[in-house]
């Protein structure tokens, strides 16, 4: 008990030095909007979502609980954080603070921004409560003194036998660290994607803005944004709820703009804006775009840049449709219940649920990927 | 099912397209690229009016085909739409033959299907351009084939060609590539080589890129060699069958497992969603390896990848291809394959890569099989 205490301050301790980075007014939440735009390629409004409403500072301590609980025990947490998105180094760092005291932390060579002030807002924070305190400036009598750890930013990892090591990456990557690694205790967390379903009775006005507010954060580049939307019903009804997300994605688009569109990306629209013209329909604004497949036989992925891709669904074909996808389906957001949403949680039973709006906010009970290969 | 009127548009225009071919085929004069285009865009008409997927594609790009003069305005169709959609003109209960990809990368459930109603203009488009680049001095005597028989693989648009050109050349022929147990019965290759020896006969090895590989790693100890006068095709990527190898060590694999000169091995480019091909010209005496030569009746501009408008000759796009034996399916296939136009011909260079991930999000890379360039 006393050690899960430990593990709840430490994590506490973590989020409360994270504040900084949210408030734009400190030093460090300044730098953090001043890099991040540039390595993440998000607009400087989408780094401002990011940090102001996805940085998860506000954990409730039931949901610290039990991430305390869920997570393991070890001298020293190992993390390689190589692909996600920019704030997620929060919860991959409070994860490892949740396993150990010592943490090794190798941030992504692309985005190493969070990591890099998170880890600087922790030192700053140790060297307060190291400086000697005044007579007038002391801890109250019922407060205990700051949890020991260390958090340290490395080049490489090198966990011992035994450690963890928790690999945030593409698959292939977390392959890799598992061969290199054969005597560590590995914690891997691929790519995935996040499936949206519009339940028979849903309301399709509010059912398209919740799915919009899902889509913008991180211009749909983490494993919880929605790619796929099935609606349940006909084409029509489909039809019918691909335009008014095409709205709703316009009117937040309007204040949070899509981030750099670079040549690769600019690539992969073009093509599916040409294949989803040949399919069923395209309904795009300058941040955005929604296909429509109304007669679905497979469904292509859309690339990772606020495009979504919606197709009529029941629960007799969303298995075919989704077979292909389900070991990567992180998330199922949903508008309503029913048998075409039991189908989908059936296919995709380690995937989190959440209500269409809230993919993109998970409980902090773990990693947002319930997944672990 | 068809009106009677649009079969008989298709059948004229396929009989059109046939004499086209066979007019190139001939040494007739070059046809003139006015000529292309009017039939081409005749085409363009027929499909506008009779194959959906067309149709929806570029009405989307409100494309007036009624003023069009030139091909090239044409958006293609992305060969993605072959697999989620049917991609003809008529109705499935016309269909002779249906092509499809081999699903081994995409899933067996999302394989790109090519029905046909006739096959006579892709038999005639595939006999022309072989005669012209794979056998330019006449049929070989024997054939060997590293690929699935029809009747093993019938859906395989490779497997229908190989039987067509073995079937034309009235050669003694053995197949030697089992495709559900994927096994290569290198044996017998062996068998087939030594009689080709002893018949002093030369032999044309056909094959796809994989099976040439593993006919590699199981021969050791075989005699392959073939007779003076032999020579190799090599068509297809590797689809995760076997170990990669690039294209320059492919040829001199296969020119070194039957005693080839690497002048007599050459490549295929084609695809099931297209009715003709291309291939290297070097067993002709035209071009050098790695450069594709497409027939009269083909195409192929490099076009950017973000906009799709075609770029001058010599700048790297990805392929967007005009085909005339495509005449109930879609004239112009846009592709995701990196070219060039260099020497006559084009040069290819891998497949468009897919956007950097910059998150946790699934890339189109790693759903292909591909290096997503994840960080290591």
């Amino acid at each position: 008990m006393i050690d899960r205490d430990e593990s709840s301050r430490r994590v506490s301790r973590l989020l409360g030095v994270a504040r900084r980075l949210q408030d734009p007014d400190d030093p460090l939440g300044s730098e953090a909007r001043r890099r991040l735009p540039e390595v993440t390629a998000l607009s400087p409004e989408g780094v401002e979502l990011a940090l102001g409403e996805h940085l998860e500072v506000d954990a409730p301590r039931d949901e610290i609980a039990a991430l305390c609980e869920r997570a393991g025990r070890s001298p020293c947490c190992h993390v390689v954080v190589s692909a996600n998105v920019c704030t997620a180094v929060l919860r991959a760092l409070a994860t490892a603070l949740a396993t150990s005291p010592v943490v090794r932390l190798r941030p992504s060579r692309r985005d190493p921004v969070l990591a890099q002030l998170l880890v600087r807002a922790l030192e700053e924070d140790a060297a307060v409560e190291r400086a000697p305190r005044s007579s007038t400036v002391r801890r109250g009598a019922d407060s205990q003194p700051p949890p020991p750890m260390e958090v340290t930013l490395v080049e490489a990892v090198a966990p011992a036998a035994g450690d963890e090591l928790h690999v945030y990456g593409v698959d292939a990557t977390v392959q890799l660290h598992r061969e290199q690694h054969p005597t560590a205790l590995l914690r891997g967390h691929g790519t995935g994607l996040g499936v949206a379903v519009v339940a028979e009775g849903a309301d399709l006005d509010d059912a398209a803005v919740c799915a919009a507010a899902d889509v913008v954060p991180f211009d749909q580049r983490g494993c919880l944004s929605p790619r796929f939307v099935l609606v349940e019903g006909g084409p029509d009804r489909a039809r019918a709820f691909a335009e008014q997300l095409h709205e709703s994605l316009r009117a937040l688009s309007a204040q949070v703009p899509r981030g750099r569109v670079d040549e690769r990306l600019g690539a992969e629209i073009a093509r599916q804006r040409s294949t989803l013209e040949a399919v069923g329909s395209w309904l795009e604004g300058p941040h955005h775009a929604v296909g429509l497949d109304p007669d679905p036989r497979a469904l292509p992925l859309p690339p990772a840049a606020r495009i979504a891709h919606v197709v009529p669904a029941r629960a007799q074909t969303a298995s075919q449709l989704l077979e292909r996808w389900a070991t990567w389906i992180a998330t199922v957001g949903a508008a309503g219940d029913g048998a075409l949403l039991e189908t989908v949680h059936a296919l995709a039973p380690r995937a989190r649920r959440a209500p269409l709006g809230r993919m993109q906010r998970p409980p902090f009970d773990g990693p947002v990927d319930l997944r672990q290969l | 099912v068809l009106s009677a009127d649009t079969s008989a548009t298709s059948e004229t225009l396929h009989q059109r397209v046939r004499a086209f071919i066979e007019a190139s085929a001939a040494g007739a004069p070059a046809p003139t690229a006015e000529r292309f285009d009017e039939l081409a865009l005749e085409v363009a008409r027929f499909q506008a009016a009779h194959v959906p997927p067309v149709a929806r594609l570029w009405q989307a790009r409100r494309v007036a085909l009624h003023r069009a003069a030139d091909v090239r305005a044409l958006p293609g169709l992305p060969t993605d739409v072959f697999r989620l959609a049917r991609v003809a003109a008529h109705a499935p209960e016309l269909d002779v033959r249906v092509f499809r990809t081999s699903g081994t990368t995409q899933g067996a459930e999302a394989r790109g299907e090519h029905p046909m109603r006739t096959t006579r203009t892709y038999e005639q488009a595939a006999l022309s351009w072989g005669a012209r680049l794979l056998w330019p001095d006449g049929p070989p005597a024997r054939a060997i084939v590293l690929a699935a028989h029809p009747r093993q693989a019938p859906d395989s648009s490779l497997s229908f060609m190989l039987e067509l050109f073995v079937r034309s050349w009235n050669a003694p022929a053995s197949w030697h590539f089992a495709p559900y147990a994927r096994v290569l019965d290198a044996r017998g290759v062996a068998e087939a080589a030594a009689e080709a020896r002893a018949a002093g006969e030369p032999v044309m090895v056909l094959g796809t890129s994989f099976a040439f590989v593993h006919l590699d790693e199981a021969t050791h100890g075989l005699d392959l060699r073939l007779p003076p006068g032999s020579s190799a095709m090599q068509t297809g990527g590797f689809k995760g069958r076997s170990r990669e190898v690039s294209h320059p060590e492919m040829r001199a694999l296969i020119a070194t497992s039957f005693g080839l000169d690497e002048a007599r091995v050459v490549a295929e480019y084609g695809m099931t969603e297209l009715s003709s091909q291309l291939y290297e010209g070097t067993l002709a005496g035209r071009g050098r390896a790695g450069v594709y030569l497409p027939p009269p009746w083909m195409r192929v501009d490099a076009v950017d990848p973000s906009t799709l408008e075609p770029l001058a000759p010599g700048d790297v796009g990805i392929a967007r291809i005009v085909d005339l034996a495509n005449v109930d399916s879609a004239l112009v296939v846009q592709t995701a394959d990196r070219v060039r136009w260099v020497d006559g011909g084009i040069e290819l260079l891998g497949r468009q890569p897919g956007a950097v991930p910059r998150g946790c999000s699934l890339a189109i890379d790693q759903v292909l099989g591909r290096d997503a360039e994840g960080e290591r």
